[in-house]
């Protein structure tokens, strides 16, 4: 518009040879002007096309002037300003370049106009170089301006480069579908590479895992997608090592997010620290159970002693007294001697008791190791073979042909076995169907706390594995409102004489020590299903040998 | 026939006086009875039994103790001891009657007289 307003001056100033030419002239130098709001910015930000444009700028006025026909106006005082405005093109060279050109042209002009001669020479031919001088001028000011801010940039992007490239950390840059945009020297290190051009614009999948790569991209995607920060630890098990990646997004000139800056950190030594921690502790944890349990089975051991000693005694008093009394009725009088049986079995009813009791408080030789537990079934089966093969039952025994290696206590659990085998057997002596099932099969930990009998527990973690034994008989079946206590001590459905009522109570404190549970299931008239849940010995060799 | 003296040194009254009455009811043997571990040092030494029946857990010397005594002297050194035990298992006895562990003799309690002098009969032909 200021262009437009001062052409239309220089043709009024001149008064004649404003004809067609000069309007279309005008009105197609206007209509080039309004063209240029509709260049992309980024062309403006090389050198060759911003002086093209002041170069075609230049000579627009210069035949604006021609036209005029007032080619010695001060007009050309336009120039300065143009030189001033293209000084900001910030190329020294194109700057000197396009002022001579234009001084060329200018000077042409004056020269066919032969203002070049005459008395008024002097005045038109200094204006060239006038324009030249304030050329070098700005150019050499804004030059100065723009190396001085180069080298700032040129400072501070080094700085970041450094900070960057000699982090201790893997930064990258990455884009949405997961390839590499940049990688420090970190990173290359780490991914085993020499030069950045190694890794660039291939797919983070090319060096992780496929689980692993899955994980990072969806990061990655989520970052970019939805403009946040993401964290996250993995392990990579290419590297064998743990990292911990911070992924952030990163905006181009419009805000939008197009790429995400990865920063990773090796962090194995810390997961193996807290790793080494949490072993610790679950040692120590395992060390206070045993020292518990050391303690308990000590107690148990001096009560009974105690116990034993208590009973025997008088135990030993009237066993004695019926010797006694036996001599002292030696006429045959059959209600005494009847009598005498029955405090016979009394005594040794009380006697077995104690002998059990101070069985199990005296196992203090402990040792947990690694058991096949299908060789120990067998063993246990045939020790209880004749009992099983007189009371007519059928055996069906599922052992797999894998071994099964479970952590127990060899002597505890045969017990148990035998105790639970034998109970089961008891149960079918006058049923018609007599089957005595026995198996073995891993299954993996479903649910947190299994019960022993009322206890709830926490042996197991989900997501484990366990070793499940399980011994069924065809018997009568156990009711439901006696389930609960059949572990309690001295609680027997046998009739009197015949059981103790320790063996399952006794059972289920030596399968606690193994940190196993016992459990049952039982119907009425179908049978009833013993479950004894052990440790998998892998579980044991990291935890080593208990004492 | 040339009675055995057996001493029975039990902290048990009532026991003491059973097994002293069934012991002589066998007419086998002539017995002499102690309630606790100092009256039965004694006894062994002035009485001289054949044998002592003696009972590990008593409240002032313990069978141990008495044993220890008895054999630190030179006149009571070559008697024969069987100890009694409340705290010995079916499965520790094993099966005769009496348990020999190291040099020393054990019976179970509680024990029947027929065993008991099956036991005492067995460690004086021993010895």
């Amino acid at each position: 518009m200021i262009l437009a307003t001062a052409y239309l001056m220089l043709f009024a100033s001149s008064g004649h040879r404003l004809n067609t030419y000069s309007y279309l002239f005008m009105g197609t130098y206007l209509a080039s002007n309004l063209f240029i709001p509709y260049i992309p910015a980024h062309f403006f930000y090389k050198a060759a096309f911003f002086y093209f444009l002041v170069l075609f700028d230049s000579i627009m006025v210069i035949t604006g002037i021609y036209l005029s026909g007032n080619v010695g106006t001060d007009f050309y005082l336009v120039f300065f300003l143009i030189i001033c405005l293209s000084a900001m093109g910030s190329s020294f060279r194109y700057l000197m370049v396009t002022t001579l050109l234009l001084c060329g042209i200018y000077g042409w002009l004056l020269y066919q106009e032969g203002l070049l001669s005459g008395e008024k020479s002097i005045n038109h031919a200094l204006r060239l170089p006038f324009i030249v001088i304030v050329a070098l001028f700005f150019g050499f000011i804004v030059d100065a301006i723009v190396r001085d801010k180069d080298k700032k940039i040129k400072e501070s992007e080094e700085r970041y480069k450094t900070l960057v490239q000699s982090s201790a950390v893997l930064v990258a840059v990455v884009d949405l579908e997961g390839r590499l945009l940049s990688a420090n020297n970190k990173m290359l290190s780490t991914y085993g590479f020499n030069a950045e051009e190694q890794m660039l614009c291939k797919n983070i999948s090319e060096f992780h895992s496929p689980e692993n790569s899955a994980e990072f991209l969806s990061h990655i995607q989520k970052v970019i997608q939805h403009d946040m920060i993401s964290e996250y630890e993995s392990y990579e098990r290419l590297f064998d090592k743990w990292f911990f990646r911070t992924i952030s997004p990163i905006k181009d000139s419009e805000g939008r997010v197009t790429s995400a800056s990865v920063v990773a950190k090796d962090i194995t030594e810390r997961v193996k620290k807290e790793e080494e921690l949490k072993e610790t502790n679950q040692k120590l944890i395992e060390t206070r159970d045993q020292l518990i349990q050391k303690d308990k089975m000590a107690a148990l051991g001096r009560m009974a002693s105690g116990i034993a000693h208590e009973i025997r005694n008088p135990l030993e008093i009237i066993s004695m007294g019926v010797d006694y009394l036996e001599n002292a009725f030696t006429d045959s009088n059959e209600m005494a001697k009847k009598s005498f049986g029955k405090i016979d079995n009394a005594i040794d009813r009380a006697n077995k008791i104690i002998n059990d009791i101070l069985k199990f408080s005296r196992k203090t030789e402990f040792k947990l190791e690694p058991v096949v537990i299908s060789e120990l079934l067998t063993e246990t089966l045939s020790l209880a073979e004749h009992h099983i093969k007189k009371s007519g039952i059928r055996l069906n025994v599922n052992l797999p042909d894998v071994a099964v290696i479970a952590s127990v206590d060899r002597n505890m659990l045969q017990q148990v076995v035998l105790n639970v085998i034998n109970n089961a057997v008891d149960a079918m002596s006058d049923r018609p169907v007599k089957e005595l099932s026995v198996s073995v099969r891993r299954e993996s930990v479903t649910k947190i706390g299994y019960k022993t009998g009322y206890r709830q527990t926490d042996y197991f973690k989900i997501g484990e594995e366990m070793i499940v034994v399980g011994i069924g008989d065809t018997g009568m079946g156990i009711p439901q409102d006696v389930l609960p206590k059949i572990f309690e001590p001295f609680f027997t459905t046998k009739e009197t004489g015949k059981g103790t009522g320790l063996g399952l109570s006794l059972a289920h404190m030596m399968i606690e020590r193994l940190r196993g549970v016992i459990d049952v299931q039982s119907e009425i008239n179908k049978g009833t299903v013993f479950h004894i849940k052990l440790q998998p010995a892998n579980d044991i060799r990291s935890k080593g040998n208990l004492p | 026939m040339n009675k055995k003296k057996i001493l029975v040194v039990d902290d048990e009254e009532d026991f003491v006086f059973f097994v002293r009455e069934n012991l002589m009811n066998t007419q086998e043997f002539e017995v002499v009875v102690a309630i606790n571990g100092k009256r039965g040092v004694e006894l062994a030494r002035t009485e001289r039994p054949d044998l002592i029946l003696l009972d590990l857990v008593m409240p002032d010397m313990s069978g141990e103790q008495v044993a220890t005594v008895l054999n630190d002297t030179p006149d009571t050194r070559h008697i024969p001891i069987i100890f009694l035990t409340a705290l010995m298992t079916k499965e520790d006895a094993g099966e005769g009657p009496m348990k020999k562990i190291g040099d020393s003799y054990f019976i179970a309690k509680p024990v029947r007289t027929k065993q008991l002098v099956a036991a005492i009969k067995q460690r004086l032909g021993e010895n």
